[in-house]
């Protein structure tokens, strides 16, 4: 039988601040970005208003953008470390974040249990969804962020580029970005925390540890990997403690709550 | 015939005498309207003057005075002197009896020195006349018109005079402007109500009511509201400018004509040159642009001043909410350019409110506007750099290609931005429809999981 009292470690510190950086820059550019988009309406004139006007609110802008390139940067290097280390599996095996065949099979497994024709897939490490969200912030970051810096610097880039590429900049920055708002705060809010199993919120991505019961029912793959492998001391964790708890309330409901309004607010104005 | 009575005869006949003669001699000091009239009934009776050829009537209608203001008075009450006969009487002092009048004519335009040296002068009997004394409501225009017939002839034309005519009582008159006769000052003279500084208040009199507006189907209600705020009218009242535009500056004086007659100053094709008789500069460039020369056409649709700036809330063009405004302004005709251009960040920071990015006249030019075609427009392609460099001092050829009005929809005209605009719709909807499909299935799979659980105590076993 599992101990519920007893945790294991999932993200590590450098794993937590880079995602409480994605938070809060991801959040900021939203919240800044969307009055622009939807400067037409009334709730996007008033946020806008609210965070200062126009001005202030492409200076927050591009300062929430500096953070998301610095997360990028930081997020690639630690790879480069790994990479550099010899450390195994990091583009290939049950620890990557690389697409493999296992997860296509997961994925068609999930859907059978969806319909009720099968048993619910033992997850690895990282279930075929969060390797998606991993990647979309990965793509998303990469595409919104140029088309951003395209936009930011016209001249220094229309130096080698035709003019042309800011009307495109424009288009790909806008709707990647309604694409990123939309699917964080509606697919990555269900599939991470609103989920009835994980309802309201799961603080792993704050406090780092999960409890034994839910690791062995969210990732039982790699729990029994490891236990197999003899290395669940190596991931040993205590218990969160109460103010990291807390602490995870505060920004995760926070959090939720941005991204809910904002994306009624969208959805609201694209019914008309 | 007995010695007696003839004395008798003579005595009575000398007494009667006597009787009739007394009178006669009393009437010798203070003459009856009949003394008087007895001469000067006459039509032909003259005096002449110091003009020869020119002899002044001494002739009286008896009728006309006594069915006049004068009527209850005699001969006396004016010409106190007079006797019967008589030589040439001092002119009547009317300021006698009117004690009150006279002091104010004299402080007026109609009592001043240049005036009263005008023949005709405007005189008391010149406009109330003499025997047949018309007392002020019984003036009219014509009154005016004696001397100042240009002008009446002007009014009786113009949406005042006519509205009278048509017997409108509210439409002002010669003293609704200029203020009752006696006291009428010049309009050089500050303390006149059609004084260039205090005339706006004037017109307000009747024109700052929106109820009156309405009753004489007058479109704009508010207009004195609206002027006073606007930059005409703060340099009026505010900065004291004998040179920011009034009322009659646009509308004329005498002549004001609705804006829907063709010889009104305010009539659509007319405006141009109205604003241009200050605004001489603005005026020369418009005219040579390609709004200025559609309007000249009789093009119906290009905008004259007004339609930009407004008629009556004309404010200051540096300011931001005026540069903001304007961009729906031009949209009013342009519609699908406005469209795009809301689509761009440019468009986008000016719906926010801040005028500091490019705005339609910062590229296309404001009076000088031309169609991009003509090698004078700053949107033609020589001028494009220049013009983008304005705001992006390191603007290249390359940077121009930037299309302000793209429509991402048109894949005839922007083929690249089309399938750029599609691609990214399709993966939306494609993310979203995959994704929205996975929650919807896995909702309900997901809540038996967590009632199994809770049902349990436990983790269902793998």
């Amino acid at each position: 039988m599992s101990d519920p009292g007893r945790y294991y470690f999932r993200f590590n510190l450098y794993h937590r601040i880079l995602h409480g950086m994605v938070i809060v820059s991801f959040l900021g550019l939203a919240l800044t970005g969307l009055p622009l988009k939807f400067a037409h309406t009334g709730w996007g004139a008033g946020l806008s208003h609210a965070l200062g006007g126009p001005f202030t609110t492409g200076y927050l802008h591009r300062l929430f953008a500096i953070v998301t390139f610095i997360y990028f940067g930081l997020h690639l290097g630690y790879v480069a470390r790994l990479v550099l280390r010899r450390r195994p599996g990091v583009f290939w095996g049950p620890d990557s974040m690389v697409p493999q065949p296992h997860d296509l099979v997961q994925f068609s497994q999930h859907v059978r249990y969806f319909l009720g024709l099968g048993p619910r897939p033992r997850f690895g490490r990282w279930a075929y969804w969060e390797k998606f969200d991993y990647w979309a912030v990965f793509w998303g970051v990469a595409i919104i962020g140029g088309s951003g810096l395209l936009l930011w610097f016209p001249t220094f880039f229309a130096r080698s580029l035709p003019g042309w590429i800011f009307n495109v900049a424009i288009i790909v920055h806008s709707d990647e970005a309604l694409l990123a708002v939309g699917f964080i705060f509606t697919i990555h809010f269900f599939n991470g925390h609103l989920r009835p199993e994980k309802f309201p919120m799961d603080p792993v991505i704050f406090t780092g540890r999960v409890s034994e019961e839910d690791w062995r029912h969210e990732h039982p793959e790699e729990y029994e990997r490891l236990r197999r492998e003899g290395r669940l001391a190596e991931v040993a964790a205590d218990p969160p403690p109460l103010w990291m708890r807390n602490f995870s309330r505060v920004v995760g409901f926070s959090a939720l709550a941005i991204g809910m309004i904002l994306v009624w607010l969208i959805i609201m104005t694209a019914l008309g | 015939m007995p010695q007696g009575l003839r004395r008798a005869l003579v005595a009575a006949a000398v007494l009667g005498g006597a009787l009739l003669a007394a009178p006669a001699a009393w009437a010798a000091e203070k003459p009856t309207a009949e003394d008087c009239l007895a001469c000067h009934a006459d039509r032909d009776l003259k005096r002449e003057t110091p003009r020869p050829g020119r002899p002044v009537s001494l002739f009286v209608d008896g009728a006309a005075l006594k069915g006049s203001a004068h009527g209850g008075l005699d001969c006396l009450t004016c010409h106190t002197t007079a006797t019967a006969p008589h030589e040439r009487l001092p002119r009547v002092r009317c300021a006698d009896c009117h004690a009150a009048v006279p002091g104010g004519l004299a402080g007026g335009a109609h009592g001043s020195r240049r005036a009263q040296a005008r023949a005709p002068a405007p005189t008391c009997t010149a406009c109330h006349g003499t025997h047949d004394v018309r007392p002020a409501a019984a003036l009219s225009i014509d009154t005016c018109a004696t001397c100042h017939a240009a002008q009446v002839r002007q009014y009786r034309e113009s949406i005042h005079g006519t509205s009278r005519g048509r017997g409108d009582s509210e439409a002002a008159t010669c003293r609704s402007c200029h203020g009752a006769a006696h006291g009428l000052r010049a309009k050089s003279d500050p303390r006149a109500p059609t004084y260039h500084l205090n005339l706006p208040r004037t017109c307000a009199t009747c024109h700052a009511d929106p109820e009156l507006a309405k009753r004489h189907n007058i479109a704009v209600g508010a207009v004195y509201q609206l002027y006073m705020d606007s930059i005409h009218g703060r340099a009026v009242t505010r900065s004291g400018l004998l040179v920011a535009a009034n009322c009659s500056d646009c509308h004329g004086a005498h002549d004001i004509k609705p804006r829907t007659e063709p010889t009104s100053r305010v009539f659509r094709a007319s405006i141009p040159v109205t604003c241009g008789a200050c605004h001489a500069g603005v005026l020369a460039e418009y005219v040579q642009s390609i709004h200025g020369r559609e309007a000249a056409r009789g093009n119906a649709g290009a905008p004259v001043c007004t339609d930009c700036h407004s008629a009556h809330q004309i404010r200051r063009t540096e300011a931001a909410p005026w540069q903001l405004d304007v961009i729906r302004e031009c949209g009013t005709c342009h519609a699908e350019s406005l469209r795009t251009y809301r689509d761009t960040f440019h468009g986008k920071v000016t719906t926010l409110g801040l005028a500091r990015v490019a705005k339609c006249a910062d590229c296309h030019g404001s009076h000088t506007i031309q169609p991009a075609s003509d090698p004078r427009s700053t949107i033609a392609t020589a001028n494009l750099v220049a013009t983008c460099r304005q705001c992006h001092p390191a603007a290249t050829p390359k940077f121009t290609e930037f299309q302000p009005h793209a429509d991402p929809t048109n894949r005839a005209r922007f083929p690249g931005l089309y399938y750029s605009w599609l691609f990214m719709t399709l993966l939306l909807v494609g993310t979203f429809s995959f994704f929205g499909l996975h929650t919807l299935l896995w909702l309900p799979r997901s809540l038996a999981e967590r009632l199994g659980r809770r049902r349990s105590g436990a983790p269902p076993e793998p």
